[in-house]
């Protein structure tokens, strides 16, 4: 069998660091002469080839470029989403870091194909090296032959690298469109759409790094290679952030659809030692849990979401038998309060309700009535926020009741025969 | 090897006489043949963790190598403790390091293994480093160190070192420890071996254990709180990898306590214990390395793990008192070395590794006196040194009366039959001069840490090394400590432990720390099983 281990965006020719010329001899460039020759053409080859969001939440992409496409304001921004702060997460991190070039011809195709004019790379300040190497790269960029050509054909853009606030929220849509202006990553409310009104009142398209990278890939080789990636339905690649009891923790990019067992077997190379598998928090922790029972999921959006799970940014957190769940969902909730921007009260009040509930029930304090706080908590607070967070965090600990109602039960101070 | 003449034989043949000239001596290839660090399939490469291609002594990589003792899933429910610093080990530089930040404000909690002052530090018995004397400076004293430690050291640590050694002894004589003085109240001093002026103070033959007399009576009425009787067997950590606390394990109730710490200071001592290529030791109880087995797993850098120090005079003969040990003191005082004819056959006075080397050497040529049951070793003329200066051991080396009476032997009419004994790490965890590791919020002090000795420490160098270094780390991690927030706990580093361990295909069967020495029988002592054992049960 062919090696289907990290064949496009992990690929060698790839991760050369800010070394310009290696990465020009390998693949770089192609995918960028590729688009100029035909930009009008670029939308529907991301339609057709049926690129994904692949920050988590998994949005047909040309619809977004088609929308910034449509508006004629003379300024348009893009801003390439590096906040990634997820715990879990940490594929963007290694994409900036050893793919910067990657990063820049994405997005400069982006650029090109929606008519923006304001490149902006939106890093998270904890990510010194990825900071580093990018501004190497950049220059690199500026200085090079590629640059010069399109500027000639009249691409004419202006990159910037703006530090996030490294707050977990900042890497929310409009949060990001806040900090890029200068101010504290609150998130906005919607309406207007950042399609219409984002960075300074201009139309401003947000792609997380991972979708970019895949740009320059569909336009060199073509959309049915990229479709043909998949497995299944599924198209493309994807770079799963594989964590926790697992013997060899990583980044490992394979086809869209691998199924999980795969990813944590055969590449993770099984449990540690002495472990068995319980559960496995998908997506980070603003995501859901997949048991056991799960192993055979194909890793896609599709079908993760019908096992009443989601894939989000593709970061499995493996933990084994031994494991508190209501312990871990407390964690993650305490996470979420605290990461909590608090303009919205139900999001202020909620995340921090629910981590006091999961801490006094995981210390063994918790009495039925405090469960059946957190269960209501779980059908009141979905929405009641102007972004995802607080959705998120009533995700991971509505999943977790769904699949260990009896782990919460058994730590109830309460006798419940 | 050639037989070594009987005990009874070279007894009778031997007589005290004041003079005894010291013919010429061979030193060429000493070490390299007879010292226990050069022995042949002593070292190993490690094969993990942060100094993986070092080597390092076999007996040591494999508790480094070893997997942990516990799991997530022991600290459900787990007491936690809250407190600015974290002290691991009740010896001189615990108590120095505890003091200093207690008095610096910080909220501290000694964790002991066994008791408050179980430790090598009592059985330190010459005395302290410090130029003091008129024709001494601390130059010669770092210039003496250097050239004894026979490998390159940390030069910023040994300045360190010497340069506070005068403020040490102010602040030991501050807290009441006791000296022996001359007759003007100054304090005495006498020569160590491989040093070029007398700098070493001592209170009797027992130096060590006046001062943790005097550390442990100044802890106990301070507001630091001494947890007795829990073994450390675990750090805590974050996901940044600072060092956030520690798994302490009760022997009283069999169960674990979590504590939460901004700083952790290691003042676990040493590894004689271990009995290192089968050697007596001359160290406590509880010296089994397991500050540096804590220390390696969490990511710190250890240095110099293939050097180990002998002492050359432990007692050899009786059995039962076998690794005991006979200061340094008596031979600065002017005692020879005799081999079983009689003949001295080394200069009493170098480092302690040549003197231990040529020990080793006499035993194996045939000179050494063999007292049955495989016990060796070369006579320490102690009646000599009675004969020249008539009452000093009454005055000086009262301890060693006490150890003739409890062998049955007087040390000023027969002489003492000794042998190496295994008695200091000489390397450790690589630290800076404010006693940090290169973990965040991890120090090390004392024989834990490692970069001022090199291959060979020089007698009254721990002494000081502990409380200079003790005192520096306990300042300065409640400089820094009380202001920040605590930070997460968890045991994540395990699995990077367990996943290097596998990776590397090595056997999981051992675990570490190991806590007690084999022989303390916790394996079948029901009381223990569980908590403490070693091994895995089949």
């Amino acid at each position: 069998m062919e090696n289907v281990l990290n064949q496009v965006l992990l690929h060698k020719n790839n991760r050369v660091g800010a070394d310009y010329s290696l990465w020009k001899n390998g693949w770089g460039g192609q995918g960028l002469k590729n688009a100029m020759e035909h930009p009008a053409d670029i939308i529907s080859n991301i339609k057709d080839a049926g690129l994904l969001g692949l920050g988590g939440s998994g949005f047909p992409t040309h619809i977004k470029w088609q929308a910034i496409a449509d508006q004629t304001n003379t300024e348009k921004y893009l801003i390439c989403n590096g906040n990634e702060d997820e715990p879990g997460t940490f594929k963007d991190r290694v994409l900036l870091e050893e793919t910067p070039f990657q990063v820049i011809e994405g997005a400069t195709i982006a650029a090109l194909a929606c008519g923006i004019n304001n490149v902006v790379f939106y890093i998270n300040p904890n990510l010194k090296t990825c900071h580093e190497v990018m501004q190497s790269a950049l220059a690199k960029w500026l200085a090079s032959e590629i640059h010069n050509n399109a500027l000639q054909q009249g691409l004419n853009l202006k990159y910037t690298i703006v530090a996030s606030s490294g707050h977990y929220i900042a890497g929310e849509e409009t949060a990001a469109i806040e900090s890029v202006e200068g101010k504290f990553p609150f998130p906005r409310g919607k309406e207007p759409r950042p399609t219409t009104s984002g960075v300074n009142g201009c139309p401003t398209l947000i792609n997380n790094i991972e979708t970019l990278c895949n740009v320059p890939h569909i336009l060199r080789k073509g959309v049915q290679w990229y479709r043909d990636l998949g497995i299944g339905e599924a198209n493309g690649t994807k770079i799963y952030s594989l964590s926790g009891d697992v013997l060899s923790p990583g980044v490992y990019e394979l086809p869209m659809g691998t199924p999980l067992t795969e990813l944590i077997f055969k590449y993770g190379q099984g449990m540690l030692v002495g472990k068995q598998l319980k559960a496995v928090f998908t997506g980070g922790p603003s995501n859901t849990i997949l048991t056991e029972k799960d192993l055979d999921v194909n890793l896609d959006f599709k079908s993760v979401s019908e096992r009443r799970s989601a894939l989000g940014t593709g970061a499995m957190i493996v933990v084994s038998r031994g494991t508190g769940i209501v312990k871990r969902v407390a964690q993650y909730v305490d996470f979420f309060a605290a990461e909590s921007c608090g303009q919205c009260p139900a999001c202020k009040t909620g995340t921090y309700y629910m981590s006091q509930l999961l801490g006094e029930i995981d210390t063994g304090k918790g009495s039925k009535a405090d469960l059946d706080s957190l269960v209501d908590l779980c059908n009141i607070l979905p929405g009641g926020g102007r972004c995802h967070l607080l959705d998120g965090a009533v995700k991971v600990v509505d999943s977790s009741l769904y699949h260990f109602l009896d782990e919460y039960k058994e730590a109830l101070s309460d006798d419940l025969n | 090897m050639t037989n070594n003449i009987s005990y009874q034989e070279a007894f009778a043949s031997y007589e005290a006489v004041s003079e005894r000239p010291l013919p010429e001596v061979n030193y060429e290839g000493l070490l390299e043949k007879y010292h226990p660090d050069y022995f042949k399939d002593a070292c190993v490469q490690l094969k993990i963790g942060p100094n993986k291609g070092d080597i390092c002594h076999i007996q040591l990589a494999e508790m480094l190598q070893a997997d942990a003792r516990i799991d997530e899933a022991d600290l459900a429910g787990a007491q936690v403790i809250e407190t600015d610093i974290l002290i691991i080990g009740g010896g001189g530089a615990g108590c120095a390091a505890a003091l200093t930040a207690a008095e610096s404000g910080a909220r501290v909690l000694i964790a002991t293994k066994l008791r408050l002052g179980d430790s090598n530090t009592v059985m330190a018995e010459g005395g302290v480093q410090v130029s003091i004397e008129k024709d001494d400076t601390p130059q010669q004293h770092y210039d003496d160190t250097l050239r004894s430690a026979d490998r390159p050291v940390d030069k910023e640590l040994v300045a360190e070192m010497v340069m506070s050694a005068p403020d040490v002894i102010r602040w030991l004589i501050q807290q009441g420890m006791q000296f022996d003085l001359d007759e003007y109240g100054d304090l005495l001093t006498r020569k160590a071996g491989g040093t070029t002026a007398p700098r070493v103070v001592y209170f009797k033959d027992y130096t060590g254990l006046e001062m943790m007399r005097v550390l442990k009576e100044a802890v106990r009425s301070t507001e630091i709180e001494v947890l007795d009787y829990v073994p450390t067997v675990e750090l805590l950590s974050d996901e940044d990898g600072h060092c956030t606390g520690a798994v302490l394990s009760s022997l009283e109730d069999n169960r674990y306590k979590l504590v939460k710490a901004k700083s952790v200071i290691i003042a676990t001592g040493g590894i004689g214990r271990l009995h290192l290529n089968g050697f007596p030791t001359s160290n406590h109880f509880g010296a089994t390395g397991d500050g540096l087995v804590l220390a390696y797993r969490l990511g710190a850098k250890l240095r110099d793990l293939d050097s180990f120090q002998y002492h050359p005079s432990g007692l050899a003969y009786p059995q039962h008192l076998s690794g005991t040990l006979i200061t340094e003191g008596v031979r600065s005082a002017g005692a020879y070395l005799l081999n079983a004819r009689g003949e001295r056959f080394v200069d009493e006075l170098l480092p302690r590794d040549k003197v231990a080397a040529a020990i080793m050497r006499e035993c194996v040529e045939g000179r050494g006196v063999d007292a049955g049951n495989g016990i060796k070793g070369i006579w320490i003329d102690t009646p000599g040194l009675e004969l020249n200066n008539p009452g000093i051991f009454n005055a000086r080396f009262p301890k060693l009366i006490k150890i003739g009476k409890k062998s049955g032997i007087d040390p000023r009419t027969q002489p003492l039959l000794i042998y190496p004994t295994l008695h200091y790490q000489n390397g450790g965890v690589i630290i800076d001069k404010h006693g940090q590791t290169n973990i965040p919020g991890l120090y090390c002090v004392g024989e834990v840490s490692g970069g001022i000795h090199g291959r060979n420490r020089l007698m009254g160098n721990s002494l000081l090394e502990i409380i200079s270094f003790g005192r520096r780390a306990g300042i300065h991690a409640a400089k820094y400590s009380p202001r920040k927030p605590f930070r997460k706990i968890s045991i994540e580093h395990l699995s990077r432990l367990r996943r290097e361990l596998m990776l590397a295909d090595m056997p999981m069967d051992s675990k570490g720390p190991i806590l007690f020495p084999a022989y303390a029988k916790f394996e079948t002592d029901s009381d223990y099983s569980g908590l403490h054992k070693n091994k895995k049960s089949k």
